[in-house]
């Protein structure tokens, strides 16, 4: 709750060991305090959260070793390297001062790891910021929009890792607004609009329930028909436009997992 | 406590201040003040110097209300306004001996004896100069004024008694006493050898006796007054503006919140910030005095000071750290207290208003670390002391019961 106004309203999810879950919704939806609350910096006002079978209001100081978070806004030490940062956290962690390196040249920040953070681009902060959600190795991983203002081969670089954490066993959580990240590394997805959970399948099933199946034919005349493939009238109206030669182009709607998540969240354009 | 994590943090303070090198370069500027205020001006060559003659405040004490007191009230120049106050003679604390009014003020008692009661028969008013010891010349200004209105206050009474020609005044010159009596013994005569009074009889204008008495306090050494305003500022800079603004800003960027949620608890987290912020500012005060005085590290009454004014700041600072949710807020947050107590202390000071400014840390502080840094410890001073320490405990106390509250985040 932030005042009056409910972030996150009656959530009920159950993620599961080892999955690479994405949580999304439009801007507002409520991913973010949703996470906040899994790493126990917002109270809930209402229900339990159980993080590896721990409350996490509760056990918040048993479960912190157990996850790595990287924020949506970075949160460095400016005036250290990217070295320092990770070096200071990794003794806090008790980890030793080699993984640094090794988190460095896992994201490909080694060349610049002895640059002060000011220096840094928006992509090698977030970068440095998941290098320091890896130190400790934790089983759990909260991710809030991991690959924003990364680069192409970066964001590549980036679903590696997650990738690799998952075949060790990880659970990884992540937010968001790329869609065919969702569709290319997710194996289930939440999607929450105004803070209530409106859909939870894998990318797949959830594009197939929901993607409608149309298909735009533009006859010579310049006329635009719409033509729904689920109906039977649709399917033979198209068949005899498309044998009478009336259709001067088709263009079926695309099926991707963009066109759900707006469907889903109530954001179609019309 | 785990030592790893404290000493991780304790590291990453410091090298936060290496890296931001504002904090060291002002750190550096004190110290090299410091070895300037020792180097130019070596403590053997000064007795101390002071405002208005060294003392700022001159109390007048009188034993009862008599013409030539009504006299002086109403004929204090501009310029003393504000430094001289009149009040009703008590007995004065005594230190040794001695009076003992606090550093930089002076006094001038009356004491009106009457024919009864005076060994010459004749009424008397006793005066009693009570000047720093050793600077019977820092009353000077006082002095000044209290002869001039003293003589024309009896002149005055001479007019009264039907003497029509008073003699004209005289120059009076506070540093020969002797003149002063003199001038005044000449007046006497004068007045009676108008009145054609016969030879025994009672003059008119009683007599005087003066004495001028050295107090208990030295004279406010600037040089001690600097290196104390020094002292106190090393203290104030790291626990009230260095700790919450750079506390604040951690806030602000998310990096307090990345600690929190790493193994560190908010016990560590704290307990490294309690233990850094006060120990760079007693370190660096401690290296001022040292410079100014090394003497002084030696001395119990100084380290007790130090640790009673630092853990009043830290509760200052920790509380505008919990206060604040910027580093903005924090710096305007120290700074507004700063100037809030000063000015209240002044008003205080100014108006002579009581048990206010005992309640301010920054009133006993300075007092308290002057007295280590001179050497000048009387038994106020251990009072004073007792006092820095309880309110650095109410502060503290204050800052842990609103950080339980309120949090840093």
């Amino acid at each position: 709750m932030y005042g009056s106004f409910a972030a996150v309203d009656g959530l009920d999810l159950d993620i599961r060991r080892g999955e690479l879950f994405g949580l999304l919704g439009p801007n507002g939806a409520g991913k973010s305090t949703t996470i906040r609350v899994l790493i126990g910096q917002r109270r809930p006002t209402a229900g339990a959260v159980t993080v590896a079978g721990h409350d996490v209001t509760r056990d918040w100081a048993r479960i912190k070793p157990l996850f790595g978070y990287v924020p949506d806004r970075e949160n460095h030490f400016e005036e250290f390297t990217g070295r320092r940062n990770l070096e200071f956290f990794g003794r806090l962690y008790g980890v030793p001062r080699r993984r640094a390196q090794d988190v460095l040249e896992m994201v490909e920040l080694d060349e610049a790891a002895d640059l002060p953070v000011r220096g840094y681009s928006l992509g090698m902060r977030k970068k440095l910021l998941l290098a320091r959600s890896l130190l400790h190795e934790p089983p759990i991983l909260y991710l809030d929009e991991p690959t924003a203002n990364l680069d192409i081969h970066s964001a590549e670089v980036v679903h590696r890792i997650l990738r690799e954490r998952v075949k060790l066993g990880a659970t990884i959580i992540l937010t968001t607004h790329d869609m065919d990240e969702v569709e290319t590394i997710c194996d289930r997805v939440g999607i929450v609009c105004r803070g209530k959970l409106v859909a939870l399948d894998s990318p797949l099933a959830l594009k197939q329930q929901h993607t409608e199946r149309m298909v735009d034919v533009i006859r010579p005349d310049g006329e635009r028909m719409v033509f729904d493939l689920d109906t039977d009238s649709g399917r033979r109206q198209l068949a005899e436009l498309v044998t009478a030669g009336q259709a001067a182009s088709i263009r079926t709607r695309e099926f991707d997992f963009h066109a759900t998540f707006l469907k889903l969240t109530g954001q179609e354009f019309s | 406590m785990r030592w790893y994590i404290l000493h991780a943090l304790l590291h990453k303070e410091f090298a936060r201040h290496l890296a931001n090198r504002g904090g060291i370069a002002l750190a550096l500027l004190l110290i090299v003040a410091a070895v300037l205020l020792s180097l130019f001006s070596p403590e053997e060559a000064t007795g101390g110097t002071g405002m208005v003659g060294g003392v700022h405040h001159c109390l007048v004490e009188c034993d009862a209300e008599s013409p030539l007191v009504t006299h002086l009230k109403a004929n204090i120049p501009k310029e003393l306004a504000g430094q001289v106050h009149f009040r009703q003679l008590q007995k004065p604390e005594s230190i040794e001996g001695m009076v003992d009014y606090q550093t930089g003020i002076g006094a001038i008692q009356l004491r009106h004896i009457s024919a009864e009661k005076s060994p010459t028969g004749r009424r008397a008013i006793q005066v009693f100069i009570w000047h720093p010891d050793g600077e019977p010349n820092a009353m000077a200004p006082y002095e000044a004024w209290f002869w001039r209105e003293s003589r024309r206050g009896f002149a005055a009474l001479a007019r009264q008694k039907g003497v029509a020609e008073v003699p004209a005044e005289p120059t009076f010159d506070p540093e020969s006493r002797w003149l002063v009596l003199e001038a005044h013994k000449r007046f006497q005569d004068q007045v009676e050898a108008v009145r054609h009074a016969s030879p025994g009889s009672m003059p008119v204008v009683p007599d005087l006796d003066i004495q001028w008495k050295g107090l208990g306090g030295k004279v406010l050494d600037f040089r001690a007054a600097i290196a104390t305003g020094m002292v106190v500022f090393a203290l104030y800079f790291a626990c009230v503006y260095l700790l919450p603004t750079l506390n604040c800003e951690e806030r602000e960027r998310g990096v307090l919140l990345a600690q929190a949620l790493s193994p560190a608890s908010p016990a560590e987290i704290l307990a490294a910030k309690f233990l850094f912020y006060p120990v760079l500012g007693m370190v660096l005060a401690a290296v001022i005095a040292g410079i100014y005085k090394w003497a002084v590290l030696g001395s119990l009454f100084f380290w007790l000071s130090l640790a009673a004014v630092g853990g009043g700041f830290l509760g200052i600072g920790m509380t505008v750290a919990t206060l604040a949710k910027t580093q903005r807020a924090a710096f305007l947050g120290a700074m507004c207290y700063l100037l809030s107590v000063s000015m209240v202390l002044l008003i205080c000071s100014t108006n002579g208003i009581p048990f206010i400014p005992y309640l301010a840390v920054e009133y006993h502080g300075p007092r308290i670390l002057h007295a280590a840094l001179t050497g000048d410890v009387y038994p106020s001073h251990w009072h004073h002391l007792l006092a820095a320490i309880g309110l650095a405990g109410g502060w503290l106390a204050a800052a842990g019961w609103l950080f339980r509250r309120r949090g840093w985040q």
